[in-house]
């Protein structure tokens, strides 16, 4: 019998993945469907499938840490939806399965590059965010003092800013699953880290001035944390200009670094995302690969419909649709808005 | 009896030793500012926890037993009612959040306590925003100490506040945020209490539109700046250091003019007048916030700093003119020079009369920011250009008489190879030593205005990971400072009346011989610096 590459990656792919994924707490609030109120949190942390070890320790540290953390990896998938959605994988989820994204990611393709560094930094973001807030007790000043001292730290000389414990915590909560001696733990650590980095290099700076009379002797700034949504276009950016990288290894020194598999590229810097696999086709429906394929999806454009569709041509559907518009907004909540008529033309996939 | 001041009397060899002395506490007070004292002041981000309004409790805080009930969640997508008007949600703040575990609280060394806020307002399509648009804010300050009960906020101040929110989209794409400027909300004084919490609600009314045409208001921020405790015990202890010296030196000073037959001159007069206002800002009047409260520091200090530059400027003034060589009047004061002195009248008295509404105002009611109404706006930009002109004139007066010096100065030495040697040597030395002085002032200057820029530029770079541990903001300012109080201290040693007499001389008012022409009468009532003297001498010929 022989087996074929493809089936043999397949058999590879299928045995590797359809494992539990943190990622599991962004489709539902926290507490998941899993929470047994019988049990008090800490068991339930330690009960949860899609949780490894050191995730079940920090899962310890409340429940409030891991609603943020839940929120965070929601806000993360939905940006995620967002980003994609006029592409041929539109990150889809299955509430189902505790793996999440099914087993499309089990190439360790571009697509997953986006969702590790997307859900890292929706981690770093929301928890930095929740910090902010004073909803965390946990939220430290700088790793480099002690704990005992914090108050007293704080008063001489204040605090660093609260992304720094974001990314900590991210870092922490994120990469702790992979195993860097694979080549896929590298991938994915490398692409966590450029997923929290680009919250970082997306922040602005913003000064005020503090002197005598108003005047500009002491100048005081700070970074402004911007919209998830900028941080999801800039990683769209970045998945858009990803390297392809296969596993080079230095014969003396044993140390595993990832390195552009064409030679006249340069090595990806930390906020560039790497990829090994080159991705699937996503036009056909694949059950085992847990692919929908692109029929039936509405598309935008000329251009984007050729590239949706994968050239099998679109229809063109005319609709009668009622739709609110001339809307007019007061803060907060009330939307006032006038309901028009009209027909709509819809592009949908052959 | 007779002799100029200490600066030509003293040998090389003892200028040297004073001057490299003098450095050598500059580069202390630089590193002390940058390896000790942290930076000058910490800014806390903190993000509004949106409160529904509860009629039994009049605060909402997010904290501690009946804390208030806060959405979660996103309002706009799920709102859980969706009727919820506007006027039922405070935007809560209570500060200091806690960290690593423990509630931390304020400390009195801490100094002061800035708000400003930030408001994230989604671009949306359907709700557009204007570019500008007037706020109102109806806000509530209270505090809280260490050993109250969780509920038991008492009220600081409380205002409806307008403000002008401007903000621009680029991108035009619905989920971006605006780019708002910022909004001051408040300046406290005195950081007399442990904790804070502000209530800031944005209530609408369609018919007065009020708030109306607001976008989607995602997130509002609070910047919250204060001192550092750090830096401002080492600041306190840089003053307490040097006010004995100051005071010490002044004292010496006053003796050695008072030993002498006559009357103190208009320089010395000065000198003195200098040395009180620097004084008066050394004194390490803060230690008293650490028990009292004294809303009124910011402003004290402004008056402090505002009175040390006048006299000193006005001292510069005053020193370029007295070596002018105008020989008409012989004992001068200040009424000589009132034309100069107006410039920094005007500018000062300008400066004061804005901090008092700005910093004064807040006094009373610490929301209150003279930016935020057009009048108040215009009127504070008045003061500030008027000030702006004044100093511009005060400088080309400065530069025009430092001008008019050298072109003496270099005129006098070509008749210097006609006088006896030892005379020449010494007059040569003099001059020397004046413009040694010159220099060294406008090395201060100049050195406060390049350390100035250079912190501008050095804010620019954000680094990744701080592993530089000198402390650039704090070494600059504590540098500046104890340079400017090293400056005066120098100037007052150097400039006091030297008691060593000078190789005799005898007296004749002849002013075409050069031997005497520098000579005056032990008894002459009148003993000036012999450079002014001699400055006099050659606008005089």
């Amino acid at each position: 019998m022989w087996l074929t590459l493809r089936q043999i990656i397949m058999i590879v792919v299928l045995f590797n993945v359809s494992r539990a994924n943190w990622w599991y707490l962004g489709l539902q609030n926290y507490p998941p469907r899993e929470f047994n109120p019988l049990l008090s949190h800490k068991e339930n942390c330690y009960r949860y499938p899609f949780l490894k070890s050191r995730q079940q320790q920090l899962c310890d540290l409340g429940e409030k840490i891991m609603s943020v953390v839940s929120s965070g990896t929601k806000m993360a998938i939905e940006e995620c939806q967002h980003q994609f959605s006029n592409q041929r994988w539109n990150c889809t989820t299955y509430s189902n399965n505790t793996s999440v994204f099914g087993n499309v990611l089990s190439f360790k393709s571009r697509e997953k590059a986006y969702v590790n560094a997307i859900t890292s930094a929706g981690v770093a973001y929301a928890i930095t965010k929740a910090c902010s807030r004073g909803e965390l007790n946990e939220c430290s000043c700088d790793n480099k003092m002690q704990r005992k001292q914090a108050k007293k730290n704080w008063q001489w000389g204040g605090c660093s800013e609260d992304i720094r414990f974001g990314e900590k915590f991210s870092r922490d909560f994120v990469d702790s699953i992979e195993d860097i001696d694979s080549v896929q733990g590298l991938m994915n650590v490398h692409n966590n880290e450029a997923g929290r980095r680009i919250i970082r290099s997306s922040m602005q700076k913003v000064c005020k001035c503090h002197g005598m009379s108003g005047s500009c002797s002491v100048r005081i700034c700070w970074m402004k944390l911007s919209s998830f949504r900028d941080i999801g276009d800039s990683l769209m950016v970045r998945y858009e200009g990803a390297s392809h990288v296969r596993l080079g290894e230095k014969k003396r020194k044993k140390i595993k670094k990832l390195r552009p598999i064409r030679m006249d590229r340069k090595t990806p810097n930390k906020t560039e995302l790497v990829y090994l696999d080159t991705s699937p086709d996503y036009c056909e429906r694949n059950e085992s690969l847990s692919l929908l394929g692109t029929y039936d999806r509405v598309c935008q454009g000329l251009d984007g419909c050729r590239h949706l569709c994968c050239h099998r041509g679109f229809q063109i559907r005319l609709r009668d649709v009622e739709e609110k518009c001339k809307c007019k907004f007061i803060w907060c909540c009330n939307v006032a808005c006038e309901i028009c008529r009209y027909k709509k033309e819809e592009y949908i996939c052959n | 009896m007779a002799g100029g001041v200490i600066l030509e009397n003293l040998s090389g060899k003892k200028l040297f030793v004073l001057v490299s002395s003098l450095l050598f506490c500059q580069l202390a007070c630089f590193l002390i500012g940058g390896l000790v004292a942290p930076t000058p002041s910490a800014t806390d981000m903190v993000l509004a926890t949106k409160c529904l309004y509860n009629d039994s409790n009049p605060w909402s805080y997010i904290r501690g037993d009946g804390k208030c009930f806060s959405y979660q969640s996103d309002i706009y997508k799920d709102s859980p009612v969706a009727n919820t008007m506007a006027n039922d949600i405070v935007f809560t703040f209570q500060i200091p959040t806690p960290r690593d575990g423990q509630t931390l609280d304020y400390s009195r060394w801490q100094q002061y306590l800035i708000g400003v806020l930030n408001f994230d307002i989604e671009y949306h399509i359907d709700t557009k925003m204007d570019r500008n648009l007037e706020l109102t804010l109806d806000t509530k300050l209270g505090y809280r100490n260490v050993g109250d009960k969780d509920g038991d906020w008492k009220l600081f101040a409380t205002s409806v506040e307008k403000r002008n929110l401007d903000c621009i989209s680029e991108e035009k794409i619905d989920g971006h945020n605006y780019q708002c400027g910022l909004v001051p909300l408040f300046e406290l004084g005195s950081l007399h209490h442990d904790y804070y919490l502000i209530n800031i609600k944005i209530p609408v009314d369609e018919e007065n539109g009020i708030n109306f045409g607001l976008g989607h208001l995602k997130d509002v921020w609070l910047v919250v700046i204060n001192q550092n405790g750090g830096f401002t015990s080492v600041w306190l202890y840089m003053k307490t250091i040097f006010f004995p010296f100051i005071v010490a030196i002044m004292i010496w000073f006053w003796n050695r003019v008072h030993m002498l037959a006559r009357k103190p001159v208009l320089l010395e007069r000065m000198l003195m007048t200098i040395g009180f206002a620097l004084t008066l800002l050394n004194l390490p009047v803060e230690f008293l916030t650490l028990s009292y409260d004294m809303p009124f520091m910011l402003l004290l200090q402004d008056i402090r700093q505002g009175i040390f530059y006048a006299a000193l400027l006005s001292f510069w003034l005053i020193f370029a003119g007295e070596h002018l060589m105008i020989q008409d009047s012989q004992q001068k004061n200040l009424q000589t020079y009132w034309k100069h002195l107006s410039a920094v009248a005007v500018g000062c008295i300008s400066l004061f009369v804005f901090d008092i509404c700005e910093r004064g105002a807040q006094l009373k009611n610490p929301f209150y920011s003279i930016w935020a109404t057009n009048t108040g706006t215009n009127l504070a930009l008045t003061f500030i250009i008027l000030a702006a002109i004044s100093g511009g004139m005060y400088f080309l007066f400065l530069s025009y008489m430092i001008w008019k010096v050298f072109c003496n100065i270099s005129a006098r030495r070509s008749a210097l190879p006609s006088m006896s040697n030892a005379r020449r040597l010494h007059y040569e030395g003099s001059i020397y030593r004046f413009k040694f002085l010159m220099i060294a002032t406008l090395l201060c200057a100049a050195l406060t205005v390049i350390g100035f820029i250079l912190g501008q530029a050095s804010e620019g770079h954000w680094k990744w990971n701080e592993t530089n541990n000198l402390n650039y903001a704090s070494a600059f300012l504590v540098g500046v400072y104890g340079m400017w109080n090293i400056y005066i201290f120098a100037l007052i040693v150097l400039y006091s009346p030297s008691h060593k007499h000078w190789p005799s001389e005898i007296d004749v008012n002849n002013s075409s011989s050069d031997t005497i022409e520098f000579s005056r009468l032990p008894t002459e009532p009148t003993e000036m610096s012999s450079l002014a003297s001699f400055s006099r001498k050659s606008a005089f010929d």
